[in-house]
């Protein structure tokens, strides 16, 4: 038997043929035409893609962005097992603080998200500030995102990557830890306090505020105190933006949580196609963030470079909703380690609060008046101000992880 | 005598176009798959590898050409209120019987005027007491070689219109209509537009409307919940239609650009989101690799692009805000209804009297969604009873009876 691989340095490094074969495919670019006037209301607008697609054949560094991916981003490889689905060589970024006590966290990325929205945060909770918590940070690329292989078979779900997930902190040397993540970042930091709270993972903090009314069955109380209360302007805000994604904003999450292969062909084939697909939810899903166009290229890029390809991403929705069949975040058991949520104004999914405390033990929630989805890439500031509250002195996840409170 | 616009229409793809085509198959970049992914996670790579391959090198384009020339296409300048003129594609077939039965025929989506092939020889045949017809078959507005609508609100009424026009700049002021998915549902909007007067009867092979509210149609909904066979498979197909069958759908009918920009830029791509409707929509049709080759070509070399046929999806439920039946209303143009067992909605047979007054039903046992393609020749049976003598709708348009 092969021994696992270690863990290897990863310089990311796509081969000139791949870049060769980007060009040339965007030098044959054929784009459809659009209707009079028609804004964003039927898709991303023909002049942006235009604009980005003519910028990445001719303009956009990738081997610049490449640098600098590298430069701020330490990345390593490393095997790990996950039962019934042998070895992934999975990819990640790991910082540690200058800190010794630091407090180990995951930050856990969705789609269509990666480890890079891990860079902004990275200096912030990684910095030795008098009278602040330090952290020690792993990001990783998903099974089947970024640079990490891709399950080959199907059935990858909530339970395998939370055995990842917590096989690969392990392996880092962390036995206790934290977790933060946002859109499946969520579900996943939600399965890995599912199957490991209190044994491995102490805390955990989501910018994505899903989950199931609480049923009666299940929390009385909660049924009960649900249904009595009225819900805040906030709320009701935020119900109603919800069902507008669930009613016009989730055409993507229907076709590829039932045909993710189908749509899978143009992602992985046309750089036109995968742009406009990601482009779109950049836009849509952040709050006022004035994206630039090497930053939107340098992020489908990723994408399009991915070590598994573009369709294998697309496959998590399939596999977490048994092909929409049930609700991803009916995976998550209610646990009592200390859950906080960051509340993010323009969010898609915004339940009613009393909701979230069908997951877990909410001791933490922090309302924004900015950002959306894409909370580490938007408002990283805030967002690890939110993680320090909540996990440093005075917070309600204070000290969770032994002998690492974050403080000399 | 009035000048028309109508021209013969030769297809003639530009040689730029297809060298495009070509290089785009040769840098082709195709995804890896699951293991015994089967069609659980949507088309097989096996299946669109090959076809790929086969788009490459082999398939000959110029053929297809030749033989879709054999049929008699037009365009035509057709005036829509509020979205000027439009050039309409369509094939005209006239029966040697001069008193045949006008008909337009109706494609929907991922189909075309293609469509028609298969089972226009049946309909404009002379064959003793059976009707003849003298058939048109449309390419809807952004599909085929019709020119697309500029702006948006290109809905119900304006199909309607556009139809209506063609069929009375042909000479046909009265006729009947068929149609299947789109045809389906643009049928309820000629027929309440221009229903009596010029359109006498329709027939759809699709059978499909809103689901009947207690409030609307009470004993109708309790219809789906008796214990028959037909109530079960009703049910079966809502459900599974609704999981598993409408990702397509909402995309297209909520962000048909964004979906457009890999439709349009990408063979593979256009070829897996249109095969993979080719395939599980029909029942076990034996499609050839040409056969599909020529299928998706027609949309990749549409006139006006493969993005541009996506926007009915929108345009006729207001971005999704409204079910496709908006604005039309029961009329009691005569209707007939053919089932066929593969359709992708089978709802109880007492829905079609929301929809019209059902003269005539059809029930198979094999075919599936494209019925004209893959059954014809029990299509073209189906409207010949319908329309024939001794038949419900027979007589329906004035001194065209289908018989000389």
């Amino acid at each position: 038997m092969i021994a696992p691989a270690a863990e290897q340095p990863f310089a990311l490094f796509v081969p000139d043929p791949d870049l060769a074969l980007l060009r040339e495919k965007l030098a044959l670019a054929r784009l459809p035409d659009e209707l009079d006037g028609a804004g964003w209301d039927y898709g991303v607008p023909l002049a942006d893609v235009r604009r980005l697609v003519a910028r990445w054949r001719d303009g956009f560094d990738w081997r610049a962005a490449e640098e600098a991916i590298n430069r701020d981003l330490p990345q390593f490889t490393r095997d790990v097992e996950v039962e019934g689905f042998g070895t992934l060589n999975v990819h990640y970024v790991h910082r540690r603080s200058a800190r010794e006590n630091a407090v180990p966290l995951l930050f856990v990325h969705g789609w269509p998200g990666s480890f890079l929205e891990v860079r902004k945060l990275l200096p912030l909770l990684t910095a030795d500030v008098p009278d602040q918590p330090s952290f020690h940070v792993v990001a990783l690329s998903l099974p089947g995102f970024g640079f990490s292989e891709a399950p080959k078979k199907g059935g990858f779900v909530h339970k395998q990557y939370g055995e990842l997930a917590n096989k690969l902190m392990i392996s880092l040397g962390y036995d206790a830890y934290v977790v933060q993540g946002g859109d499946w970042g969520h579900y996943i930091a939600g399965s890995l306090a599912t199957y490991y709270a209190h044994t491995h993972v102490k805390g955990w903090l989501s910018n994505y505020p899903h989950a199931q009314p609480p049923k009666l069955s299940k929390s009385p109380w909660l049924w009960l105190t649900d249904l009595v209360t009225p819900y805040s302007e906030r709320e009701k805000e935020g119900w109603a933006r919800t069902k507008e994604f669930r009613a016009r904003g989730s055409g993507y999450s229907h076709e590829q949580a039932t045909q993710p292969q189908t749509v899978g062909y143009s992602l992985g084939d046309s750089p036109v196609g995968l742009l406009g697909w990601i482009y779109e939810k950049l836009v849509r899903w952040t709050n006022g963030y004035r994206w630039e166009d090497d930053e939107v290229l340098e992020w489908v890029s990723v994408y399009w470079f991915s070590r598994a390809g573009p369709a294998a991403s697309v496959r998590i929705y399939l596999e977490m909703t048994n092909r929409f069949e049930r609700r991803a975040v009916d995976g998550i058991e209610w646990t009592s380690i200390p859950l906080g949520f960051s509340l993010f104004a323009k969010e898609l999914n915004q339940v009613p609060r009393k909701w979230l405390r069908t997951l877990g033990n909410v001791v933490f929630e922090s309302e924004h008046e900015h950002g959306g989805h894409f909370a580490a890439h938007e408002e990283p500031e805030a967002l690890a101000s939110d993680i320090r509250r909540m996990f440093g002195k005075g917070g309600p996840g204070f000290g969770v992880v032994p002998g690492k409170d974050g403080y000399v | 005598m009035a000048t028309t616009t109508e021209r013969p229409f030769t297809l003639s793809v530009p040689p730029a176009e297809l060298e495009l085509l070509q290089k785009k198959l040769e840098l082709v970049r195709l995804p890896d798959e699951l293991e015994n992914a089967g069609w659980d996670y949507g088309a097989p790579l096996s299946d669109i590898r090959r076809l790929v391959a086969r788009w490459r090198d082999g398939f000959d384009w110029h053929k297809s050409e030749t033989e879709i020339n054999k049929l008699p296409m037009f365009t035509r300048d057709i005036d829509v209120d509020g979205f000027g003129t439009l050039n309409i594609h369509y094939v005209h077939q006239k029966s040697a019987v001069k008193n045949a039965i006008p008909l337009l025929f109706v494609h929907g989506w991922p189909g075309h005027f293609l469509e028609v092939k298969n089972v226009l020889p049946h309909l404009t045949a002379i064959s003793g007491d059976r009707p003849s017809f003298h058939v048109v078959a449309i390419s809807l507005p952004g599909f085929g070689f019709s020119e697309a609508p500029k702006k948006s609100g290109f809905a119900g009424r304006q199909y309607a219109n556009v139809f209506n026009k063609l069929m009375l700049s042909l000479g046909y002021e009265e006729y009947v209509y068929q149609g299947g998915d789109w045809g389906h549902m643009l049928g309820a909007h000629v027929v309440y537009h221009y229903g009596h007067k010029h359109l006498k009867a329709w027939h759809s092979n699709m059978p499909f409307y809103r689901r009947p509210t207690l409030f609307s149609n009470p004993l109708l909904t309790l219809e789906e919940h008796l214990p028959t066979q037909a109530a079960r498979v009703a049910v079966e197909k809502l459900t599974h239609w609704r999981q598993k069958g409408i990702g397509y759908y909402t995309e297209h009918a909520t962000k048909p650009q964004t979906i457009g920009y890999g439709l349009s830029d990408s063979p593979a791509g256009l070829l897996s989101w249109i095969y993979e409707k080719l395939v599980s929509w029909s029942d076990q049709y034996p499609w050839t690799d040409d056969e599909v080759l020529e299928w998706i070509s027609i949309y990749w070399f549409s006139r006006a692009g493969p993005a541009a046929s996506i926007r009915i999806y929108y345009e006729m439920t207001g971005g999704n805000t409204h079910d496709t039946f908006e604005g039309t209303a029961r009329t009691t143009v005569p209707l007939g209804i053919s089932y066929f067992p593969g359709e992708l909605l089978l709802p109880p047979k007492s829905w079609m009297q929301m929809v019209g007054k059902v003269v005539f039903e059809s029930e198979h046992d094999k075919g599936g969604h494209f019925a004209a393609y893959e059954q014809p020749e029990k299509l073209a049976d189906d409207l010949r009873r319908m329309f024939g003598r001794g038949g419900p709708a027979f007589g329906v348009v004035h001194g065209h009876e289908g018989y000389d």
